[in-house]
């Protein structure tokens, strides 16, 4: 029974994964309702200027995450200025196509810049042992920023003026405009935070998985079934999907094979949506 | 010499009968196919090869762009799925041929099981997105997650442990080795077609599948498909399983994108899971999108202009595909979200293609089969959302008296009661009769069937069709319909038949919906709120509708203006706190004490 510690370990860091890589998109596609496609492109950002400052300028890794967020954030301003700000009223299909052409031409961009596949960084802090099982110590640093990243948004977004403002602007501009509430901006900083949020989920993966151009595509998908299977509650519902969704995953990629991993986790979020086609929290009263 | 003065001297060959029945065909948009297929035929021999085999695989692409348009364009449904469905029906044609043609030595098979495939995956996708009623995007992210998946799961079959037969399914590498498209030998085939055969077979191919397609969705199918994408709630409400017809699309979609990745299997004799990738995905929304969506032209226009503008820019700049499909989508979207087709349409001043009314023959005549009277009963009704209960135990009966009217002050439960009668919210007790049958536990759909006609609030219709289409939707949802002839001179919108429903006045169109119900020919109709936002003469049209209506049918008017009330001369239910409060004639109900009170809003009188 000396496994059960190694499997418990391996769980909570994929559920940890899942919800670093859902956060960003809880907050702009869960709450402001905007489909951003090119939320893996923002992942990709991040973890692409978190290897250049490592490996080119010397930076150390959690300075490097934190540079990256920022990177990431002004690269979300910048795209809601010049495109997403003028199309917030038309169909969400059409959000959906605008931001997935972003997408490519994004990726193509990375490839143009770094090539296909760019060094890597190798994990920190060697590994930890526990009942004779070897595991990375990186994946408790990253159910640790899982964790923190979940304080800090709920604080934000129940505790500060801001943290309304955003939720009411994404409920209602109209209302929050007659209220005078300057909605653009707002709207422009949410955006913003979540494209850092994405950027930063990015930069913490980077020493744990393989960085390069097309990573986007292999996380957005995830990302998407996550949010949309998590329902309404942007945050709570995100954050009990990725424990159901990684939890199932982990479990079965352990038994089997990493691809009944990643299957299993589409599967159930489809089955769950026939039957609770709001998502998880679809019939919950908190809508955080 | 030009494709029109060749035309006209052979049409002077012809016998006049001939000549009639080909102009009559050509009236119907049947010739113009034809002649294309033969012209470009007839080009066939004179390409060079490298041509030719560009051509087919823009063929090849063609047809899965035709059925995101089927699946897009007409039936409203935005899948990304439709590239995930072309890629499966390349494996499936290359596990079939790879085994069956050194058996058989024809693949036709090969590419028919291509199609099987794609419509049976489709079928088995669509059974969860449209069950489960996900929503334009939450459905396009499922398909996108879907396709994404099979690429992983396809990229990870390498090694031996993964064939079919002699198929190896190769991972990341794919699968070489296909066999091309040969023809069984009762056809005259012998081995692999070569280039110019092949393109041969795909441009007959393709002419097939775009006639097949076109006269599909030529009568009732298409106008439904419109409907659907023009106002679920509302087909719905006519009665239509839209559930039922959505998955129709789609696996019809799914069956015609497999035949074209069969094709393009066959073509360049390999495959790999590239073909899932999110690339492949836009380019093929790119077509779509850059023809004009639910045009089937389009489609065919979308994939040569875009496909050739892509090989042009490729020239210059090597190896940017997605900069540049990623820039054409953004481009369209923001620029020309109708694309080229239906702006080419309206800069040559032609008109959309628009359904014709189908000529009403001798049912013009009143008294077409006269519905009998129906009966809408409600027993211990009661709904309680969260800890309010908002119904308490309504019980009651419509249909002794031509017209009832329900009315009661802000948060009776008048909206509720509606719901539950419509079927949109299911109650926590109690039971819904109609004719006698309990459809407590029926969708919308099912209680429209069985005679209950449903006017919502605000105006409800097809804003993208023309009058004379949404009444025929209504016929086409109904199995006791009236004509519709009848119906649109009873609502006095004859004059406007081929007006777009969405450009009619607000009281046109709450009378165009009345209409639509007068063509369902339904037994029991709700009225909610019927002379909601409308002027004085408007509604006393409106009431003059009411009446006509009540000659045929039962109707129960949901209601709070007192003066429509008034006039409609009807028994009257007053529901107040999720109870019959009190029921009479309306004169009785006005000079009542306890009446006035709920009202005026004196509750202490009321409770004592």
């Amino acid at each position: 029974m000396s496994t059960i510690p190694v499997i418990l370990i391996s769980v909570a860091s994929s559920i940890a994964t899942l919800f670093i890589i859902s956060c960003g998109l809880a907050i702009i596609f869960g709450l402001m309702r905007v489909v951003n496609m090119a939320h893996g492109e923002f992942m990709m950002i991040g973890a692409l200027t978190t290897t250049a400052l490592v490996l080119r300028c010397g930076f150390p890794l959690w300075l490097a995450i934190l540079a990256s967020s920022c990177v990431g954030a002004v690269a979300g301003a910048l795209l809601e200025i010049l495109l997403v700000r003028k199309i917030y009223q038309r169909q969400p299909l059409e959000t959906l196509l605008v931001t997935f052409g972003v997408s490519l031409m994004m990726f193509q961009v990375a490839v143009d810049i770094v090539g296909v596949a760019p060094a890597g960084i190798p994990p920190p802090l060697g590994s930890l042992h526990v009942a004779g099982y070897a595991f990375p110590a990186y994946s408790v640093v990253l159910v640790g920023a899982a964790a923190t990243i979940l304080i800090g948004l709920l604080l934000i977004f129940q505790s500060t003026r801001y943290g309304l403002l955003a939720r009411a602007t994404a409920e209602n501009p109209e209302m929050a405009q007659a209220l005078g509430v300057a909605a653009h901006r707002i709207n422009m900083l949410t955006f913003a935070l979540g494209c850092s949020l994405s950027s930063l989920g990015g930069g913490l993966l980077a020493p744990f998985v393989s960085v390069g151009p097309s990573m986007g595509q292999a996380y957005v998908g995830q990302a998407f079934m996550t949010v949309v299977a998590g329902g309404p509650a942007f945050l709570f519902g995100t954050l009990w999907s990725a424990v159901l969704l990684g939890g199932v995953s982990s479990i079965l990629a352990q038994i089997f094979t990493n691809l009944w991993g990643i299957t299993s986790l589409f599967l159930v979020a489809v089955v769950l949506l026939r039957f609770k086609p709001l998502g998880l929290s679809g019939s919950w009263r908190r809508n955080v | 010499m030009s494709l029109s003065s060749t035309s006209s001297k052979l049409l002077s060959l012809l016998p006049q009968p001939l000549l009639t029945s080909l102009i009559a065909a050509h009236s119907r948009g049947l010739l113009v196919l034809p002649a294309l297929t033969i012209a470009s035929l007839s080009c066939v021999p004179y390409l060079s090869n490298s041509l030719a085999l560009k051509l087919i695989l823009w063929i090849s692409f063609a047809i899965c762009a035709l059925s995101l348009d089927v699946v897009w364009g007409r039936a409203g449904i935005f899948s990304f799925g439709q590239t995930a469905l072309f890629g499966l029906g390349g494996y499936a044609y290359a596990f079939v041929a790879i085994n069956v043609f050194p058996l058989t030595n024809e693949t036709i098979s090969a590419l028919l099981v291509a199609g099987l495939i794609g419509g049976i995956s489709a079928a088995f996708l669509g059974y969860f997105l449209f069950y489960s009623r996900l929503n334009d995007v939450y459905l396009s992210i499922v398909t996108l997650a879907v396709t994404l998946i099979l690429k992983t799961v396809l990229s990870s079959t390498s090694g031996p442990d993964f064939h079919v037969g002699e198929a190896y399914l190769g991972g990341f590498n794919g699968m070489p080795s296909i066999p091309g498209i040969a023809l069984p030998a009762v056809f005259g085939g012998h081995g692999e077609l070569g280039l110019k055969p092949l393109l041969t077979f795909s441009v007959l191919l393709i002419s097939a599948l775009y006639f097949a397609i076109a006269r599909m969705l030529e009568g009732r199918l298409g106008v439904i498909f419109d409907g659907i994408r023009s106002n679920e709630l509302r087909m719905e409400l006519l009665g239509f399983d839209v559930r039922r017809r959505k998955l129709f699309a789609f696996v019809l979609g799914g069956g015609i994108a497999g035949i074209g990745g069969g094709l393009f299997a066959a073509w360049g004799t390999f495959i790999n899971p590239a073909i899932f990738s999110l690339t492949q995905a836009a380019t093929l929304v790119v077509w779509v999108m850059v023809g004009g969506r639910g045009s089937l032209l389009g489609a065919l226009i979308g994939v040569v202009v875009v496909q050739a503008t892509a090989d042009a820019a490729d020239a210059i700049v090597t190896e940017q595909t997605p900069l540049i499909v990623g820039a054409l989508l953004v481009g369209m979207v923001v620029a020309f979200p109708a694309g080229l087709v239906p702006n080419l349409r309206r800069l040559l001043g032609l008109k959309a293609q628009g359904h014709r009314l189908p000529r009403q023959t001798a049912d013009f005549l009143e008294g077409h089969r006269r519905s009998a009277p129906g009966k809408l009963e409600v027993a211990g009704l009661a709904k309680r959302f969260g800890g309010a209960s908002v119904l308490n135990e309504v019980t009651g009966a419509f249909g002794d008296e031509p017209v009832s009217a329900i009315i009661g002050p802000n948060g009776a439960g008048k909206s509720t009661l509606f719901k539950l009668l419509v079927g949109h919210i299911s109650p926590d007790k109690g039971r819904v009769f109609l004719n006698g049958k309990d459809v407590s536990n029926l969708p919308t759909f099912e209680r429209c069937r069985r005679g209950l006609g449903i006017k919502m609030q605000s105006p409800c219709i097809f804003a993208d069709l023309t009058v004379g289409q949404n009444l025929e939707l209504a016929r086409y949802g109904s199995l006791n319909p009236r004509p519709v002839r009848y119906c649109l001179d009873l609502i006095e919108l004859g004059h406007l038949v081929s007006t777009t429903a969405g450009t009619l006045s607000h009281g046109q169109q709450q009378w165009l919906e009345i209409g639509m119900l007068l063509v369902q020919n339904p037994t029991v109709i709700l009225l909610d709120e019927p002379g909601a936002g409308m002027g004085d003469d408007d509604k006393r049209r409106t009431l003059d509708l009411i009446h006509r209506l009540s000659t045929n049918h039962t109707v129960i008017v949901v209601e709070h203006d007192m003066a429509l009330i008034r006039a409609l001369r009807c028994p009257v239910i007053l529901l107040y706190a999720g109870v019959i409060f009190k029921s009479g004639g309306f004169d009785e109900l006005v000079t009542d004490d306890e009446v006035i009170d709920i009202y005026l809003g004196r509750r202490r009188r009321v409770a004592a």
